[in-house]
C-alpha cells in the first residue's frame, strides 16, 4: 500500500532533518565490551571489589616478598619446642598469651609454631592459583563445548549435550573424595611429586565438574544466534565453520563467557578451602582451607588464628562475587541504569 | 593390648599416652624447669580379698551416668573384645572373670584381687598347670547359676581367630593344642572346628584347671580378659547374636545396644554383692554414646550444665580444651598413668649399624613432635628411656638409659657425628605418614626437618589413615624405620619383651632377629616368675646396649575430665580408662 500523502510528506521531512543531527551529534559504533566498561567505570562497588581483588592478586604475587619484608617464613623454621611453650603448646611470642610482635605480626601456630602471616600469605596464593587455574581452564572447555554443541545439529549435538547432562549428574564430592587416596598412593614415595599431582589433581577435578554450566549457557546462545542473518550470510558465502565459530559467534558471547569467568573464581576460592577442610585438597603447601581445620579446636583461646584465613576468604569471595555481578549487569543489555 | 584410639595406630603422631600420676596437679607448672618425669604406680597382688566389696567412704546410689566418646565401640562379643574401650567396660560393669583387677586407694594404683575364683589361682612348679576355684551362688542375668564348664566354653571360643579375628591369642600361644613351634594351630576354636577340643580345661567339681603348652606364669592376668568369662553352652550357638547381647554376670547388664554407636547399661537384680570382692553397683543406668564430636564433648563437660554433671569422657581432652579446663576446673581432670610407650624401630635388616640408630636416637626431636602430635607434654606423653614401663615387673631398676639423652634431648651435632663415624651421613631415611591426618602431616614436618638436620636424607611416604596401619605391618613397604605404640595385656615382663624383641612377633616393628635373644626369651619364659622378672630385666638392658633395636621416644598418659557430680573416677592404669566400677553421682 502506498503512503497517504500527508504522511509521506512527513517521512520525507524526517529523512531531510537526519543529515542535520549527523552533523551535530557523531555516532561512534560502540562495541557491546566498550558499553561495559564504561557503565563499570562508574559502579562504584565495581571499583572497590577490583581493587581488593587487586590486593590480593599483589599479595599472591608477591607472597615471598611480603614475607621477606615482614621477617617471617613459611613452614617450620623453628624447633617447635623452641618457640612455643610445652604446657600450653601455644608461642612463647605474641598472641594469644602475649602481645603482638612485630616477629609474628598474626601470631605463631599452636603445636608447629608455624609463623601465621606467612600461612596467611602463601595460603593467598594458593587459593588463587587454584581460582585462576581452574577457571580458565573451566572456561575454555565450556566455550569449545558450547560452541560444538550449538553450532553442530544432530548427533554430535546430542551426544555433546548428553556427556554435559553425565558429567552435571555426577556426584563432585565423592569424585573428589575417592581420587585424594588413589593419589596419594601412586605418589606418596616422593613429597614434592605428591604436591604437585595434588595441585594438579585439584585443577583437574575442579575443572572437570565445572565446565558444564557455561557450556550449557553458550549453548542456548549459539542456537539462537545461528539463525540470524549475520551467520546465514556468512554461511552463504562460504565462510568456513571454524571462522564462523571463533570469528562470527565468539564475540557475540563475550558476555556470558566473562559473567560465568568471574562468578567461577569465588567459587573455586571457596571450593580448595573446602576441600581443604575435608582433608582431600592440597597438604603439602600452605592453604587456608588447611589452617581453617587446623585452628577450629583453638578458636575460644586463639580466635585469631581461624578468623585471618576465614575474613581472607570471606573477603576475596565477596569481592569476587560483587564484582562478577557488576559485570553481569553491565554486560547485559537490559539493564539501564 | 590394642589401642582404642585408631590414630593410635599411628602411633607416637596422634594418640593418648601416659601421664602424671593420679587426681591433677596444682596448675602452676607453667616453667620449663618442670620434671617431666612421672611416677608410674606398682600392680600388686592380694588373694585375700573378700567379698563383698568395701563400700566406698560417702559414696551415694541412684543416678544415670552418661559416657560421651569421639571413638566408635568395637565389637562386644567377649571372646573378641581386645580394644582398651570394649575391655574395660565388660570387664568393670558386665562380664566378671576369675580375678580382677581394682583400684586400691592407698597405692593410688591398680592390684589384681580375685573374683569368680576364690583366690588369683594355683599353679604347679611349672606354670603349665592353673587351678582355679570357682565361688558359689554366682549366676548370670537370666538366673541360671554360672557352671564350670562354662570356662570350657569359653576357652574354646577364645581359641577360634576365624570367628574372632580380632580376639587376643594367648589361649593360643600358651595353652595345649594352642600353635605348635612353628605356629600353626592345632585346634582351631569353637565355631571353625565343633567337633574338636583343645582339652585344656578340665573341671573337677568347682575347680576349673588350665593345661599349658609352656610355661605361663601370667595366667591370672589373662584371666582378667573378657575373654576367659564364663559364656554358657546353650546361649552361644550364635556368636554374632551373642555379640550384641553377651550375658552378664556383673552389676550391670546390656538394655540398649547399637554396635559402635551407643550403649545403655542398666542394674543386673541377679548380681550379688555378696560374691564379689571389688565391684560397686552405686549408679542405676549407664548411657553410653560413642563416634561423638571431640571438641563439642569437650565443651559440654567443661561447661558442666544440666545433665552434664553426671557426664564423662574417657577420651583425652584436646590440648586447647585442657587449658581450659585447667583454669575453670581443674578438679574434675583426671589425670594419670595409661598403659601405652611409643618406640620409633629403625628396620634392622636395612639399618644394620647400632651407631646409626644411636645418631637416630640423638636426631629425632622428641618434644617437637609431640607438640606437633597435639601431646600435652608432661601428660599425654612425657619421656622414657627404658622398654619395660614403670610399675610392671621386671622393669629395670635402677633406671638406664642406653642413649643417654633423657629420653628427650635432641643433638644434631652428635648424631652427624655419629653417622661421620658409621660413614653414613646423608643416608635417606623412607617413613610413613598419614597425609590426611593434620597432625600426622605436621610430625612428618618437624621429623624432616630434625633428620635432615642431623645428616639423614628424609624421604616421607605418604598414605592415608585407613591404609596406615596395613602399610606398616607389612614387613615389605619400602621404608627404613616405623613409629608405634605398645601397650601392657598386664603388668608383667612378658607382655614386653617378646612381642618387641623375638623374631617375627607381631609387634617386632623393627624385625630384630637374633638367635640368642630368642633363646633366652624363651629360657626366661621357664623360669619361676621371680627369677623370670630379673633375668627379663638383664635381658633387656643387654639388648638394648648391644643391640639398639628401638628407640623409646616417650611414654602415654590420660586426661579424661568429668562432671562436677560424679564422684570416684580414677584412673584405671591397666587399661588407662576410668575405674568404671567406683563411680558414684552425689544427689
Amino acid at each position: 500500500m502506498a503512503l497517504p500523502p500527508i504522511e509521506a510528506d512527513e517521512a520525507l521531512h524526517h529523512v531531510d532533518e537526519v543529515p542535520e543531527v549527523a552533523e551535530t551529534k557523531v555516532i561512534h559504533g560502540r562495541s557491546p565490551l566498550r558499553i561495559a566498561f564504561e557503565r563499570l567505570r562508574h559502579d562504584k562497588v565495581a571499583l572497590v571489589s577490583a581493587v581488593v581483588v587487586l590486593f590480593f592478586i599483589l599479595v599472591a604475587v608477591f607472597a615471598p616478598l611480603i614475607s621477606k619484608a615482614f621477617g617471617v617464613e613459611e613452614g617450620i623454621v623453628e624447633n617447635p619446642s623452641d618457640v612455643l611453650d610445652p604446657t600450653t603448646s601455644y608461642g612463647l611470642e605474641g598472641p594469644p598469651f602475649h602481645g603482638f610482635t612485630w616477629d609474628h605480626p598474626l601470631g605463631i601456630a599452636p603445636s608447629t609454631g608455624k609463623d601465621l602471616l606467612a600461612e596467611w600469605l602463601y595460603g593467598a596464593r594458593t587459593s588463587l592459583e587454584v581460582a585462576f587455574i581452574t577457571a580458565i581452564a573451566a572456561t575454555v572447555l565450556g566455550i569449545v563445548i558450547g560452541l560444538l554443541a550449538g553450532f553442530s545439529r544432530g548427533w554430535l549435538d546430542r551426544i555433546i549435550s548428553f556427556v554435559i547432562d553425565l558429567f552435571l549428574s555426577f556426584p563432585f564430592i565423592l569424585g573428589a573424595l575417592s581420587l585424594a587416596p588413589i593419589l596419594i598412593n601412586r605418589w606418596g614415595q616422593d613429597a614434592e611429586k605428591l604436591d604437585q599431582a595434588q595441585f594438579v589433581s585439584l585443577i583437574l577435578i575442579l575443572s572437570f565438574f565445572s565446565w558444564m554450566y557455561l557450556a550449557r549457557l553458550i549453548r542456548g546462545e549459539v542456537l539462537s544466534l545461528r539463525e540470524r542473518e549475520f551467520i546465514q550470510a556468512a554461511r552463504v558465502i562460504g565462510v568456513p565453520t571454524r571462522r564462523i565459530l571463533f570469528r562470527e559467534l565468539l564475540p557475540n558471547l563475550i558476555a556470558p563467557i566473562v559473567v560465568s569467568f568471574s562468578l567461577g573464581l569465588p567459587a573455586f576460592v571457596a571450593a580448595e578451602a573446602g576441600l581443604a577442610y575435608l582433608g582431600i585438597g592440597l597438604t603439602e603447601r600452605p592453604t587456608w582451607g588447611q589452617t581453617i581445620v587446623d585452628a577450629q579446636p583453638h578458636f575460644e583461646i586463639f580466635p585469631l588464628f581461624l578468623w585471618a584465613p576465614l575474613i581472607g576468604i570471606m573477603v576475596l569471595v565477596i569481592a569476587l562475587n560483587l564484582l562478577g555481578d557488576s559485570l553481569r549487569d553491565a554486560f547485559d543489555p537490559k539493564t539501564r541504569r | 593390648m590394642k589401642w582404642k584410639k585408631p590414630m593410635a595406630a599411628i602411633g607416637a603422631l596422634a594418640l593418648l599416652a601416659a601421664g602424671a600420676c593420679g587426681g591433677s596437679d596444682d596448675g602452676s607448672d607453667t616453667d620449663s624447669e618442670r620434671d617431666l618425669d612421672i611416677e608410674g604406680a606398682g600392680l600388686a597382688q592380694d588373694p585375700n580379698v573378700e567379698p563383698p566389696a568395701a563400700e566406698i567412704e560417702g559414696a551415694q546410689s541412684g543416678g544415670t551416668v552418661t559416657v560421651l566418646s569421639a571413638l566408635g565401640l568395637n565389637t562386644m562379643h567377649p571372646s573378641e573384645a581386645y580394644y582398651t574401650n570394649t575391655g574395660s567396660i565388660l570387664t568393670n560393669l558386665v562380664t566378671r572373670t576369675l580375678t580382677q583387677y581394682r583400684y586400691n586407694p592407698e597405692i593410688e594404683g591398680m592390684e589384681l584381687v580375685p573374683d569368680l575364683a576364690t583366690d588369683l589361682g594355683r599353679p604347679n612348679e611349672d606354670f603349665t598347670e592353673w587351678t582355679f576355684t570357682l565361688r558359689d551362688g554366682v549366676r548370670y542375668e537370666d538366673g541360671t547359676e554360672v557352671q564350670p564348664e562354662d570356662f570350657v566354653t569359653a576357652t574354646e571360643m577364645s581359641f577360634d581367630r576365624t570367628q574372632f579375628p580380632d580376639g587376643a591369642e594367648y589361649s593360643n600361644e600358651y595353652f595345649l593344642n594352642g600353635y605348635d613351634e612353628k605356629g600353626n594351630p592345632l585346634y582351631e576354636g569353637r565355631y571353625t572346628d565343633p567337633n574338636g577340643s583343645c582339652e585344656c580345661v578340665e573341671v573337677n567339681g568347682n575347680d576349673i584347671t588350665f593345661k599349658m603348652a609352656r610355661p605361663f606364669p601370667s595366667m591370672n592376668y589373662w584371666a582378667t580378659f573378657p575373654a576367659m568369662s564364663p559364656i554358657p553352652a546353650d546361649k552361644s550357638q550364635d556368636p554374632d547374636q551373642y555379640a550384641l547381647h553377651p550375658l552378664s554376670t556383673g552389676p550391670y547388664m546390656f538394655d540398649e545396644y547399637e554396635p559402635e554407636t551407643s550403649l545403655t547399661l542398666v542394674k543386673n537384680p541377679e548380681w550379688d554383692p555378696n560374691t564379689d570382692p571389688a565391684r560397686h553397683q552405686y549408679v542405676d543406668q549407664w548411657n553410653m554414646e560413642f563416634l561423638e564430636d571431640s571438641s563439642a564433648l569437650d565443651q559440654v563437660i567443661i561447661e558442666d550444665q544440666g545433665d552434664a554433671q553426671t557426664t564423662l569422657t574417657y577420651d583425652n581432652l584436646l590440648l586447647p580444651d585442657y587449658q581450659k579446663a585447667k583454669q575453670e576446673a581443674p578438679d574434675r581432670i583426671v589425670e594419670g598413668q595409661d598403659p601405652c610407650q611409643f618406640y620409633v624401630y629403625p628396620d634392622t635388616r636395612k639399618i644394620t649399624d647400632p651407631k646409626v640408630r644411636e645418631a637416630m636416637a640423638w636426631a629425632y626431636p622428641y618434644e617437637d613432635a609431640w607438640l606437633a602430635g597435639g601431646e600435652i607434654v608432661g601428660v599425654t606423653r612425657s619421656p622414657e628411656t627404658q622398654i619395660i614401663p614403670r610399675g610392671v615387673d621386671g622393669r629395670v631398676e635402677p633406671p638406664y638409659d642406653v642413649y643417654g639423652n633423657g629420653g628427650r634431648e635432641t643433638d644434631p651435632e652428635r648424631a652427624r657425628q655419629l653417622l661421620e663415624e658409621a660413614g653414613k651421613v646423608g643416608m635417606p631415611l623412607r617413613f610413613l605418614y598419614a597425609s590426611d591426618d593434620p597432625p600426622s602431616v605436621d610430625v612428618k614436618d618437624v621429623l624432616v626437618r630434625a633428620w635432615r638436620e642431623a645428616g639423614f636424607d628424609p624421604k616421607p611416604v605418604a598414605t592415608t589413615v585407613a591404609e596406615f596401619s596395613t602399610l606398616r605391618a607389612d614387613p615389605n613397604t619400602p621404608i627404613d624405620y616405623r613409629t608405634g605404640g605398645w601397650c601392657l595385656d598386664w603388668p608383667a615382663w612378658d607382655s614386653w619383651l617378646p612381642p618387641l624383641f623375638q623374631t617375627d612377633q607381631y609387634a617386632n616393628y623393627s624385625f630384630f632377629s637374633n638367635k640368642q635373644v630368642d633363646q633366652r626369651i624363651r629360657e626366661i619364659q621357664n623360669l619361676p616368675p621371680e627369677e623370670a622378672t630379673e633375668a627379663a630385666s638383664e635381658l633387656e638392658q643387654d639388648i638394648m646396649e648391644q643391640y639398639k633395636p628401638v628407640i623409646p621416644v616417650g611414654k602415654g598418659g590420660v586426661a579424661m575430665m568429668h562432671g562436677s557430680r560424679i564422684n570416684g573416677m580414677e584412673v584405671d592404669s591397666v587399661y588407662g580408662l576410668p575405674t568404671w566400677r567406683d563411680i558414684w553421682i552425689s544427689q
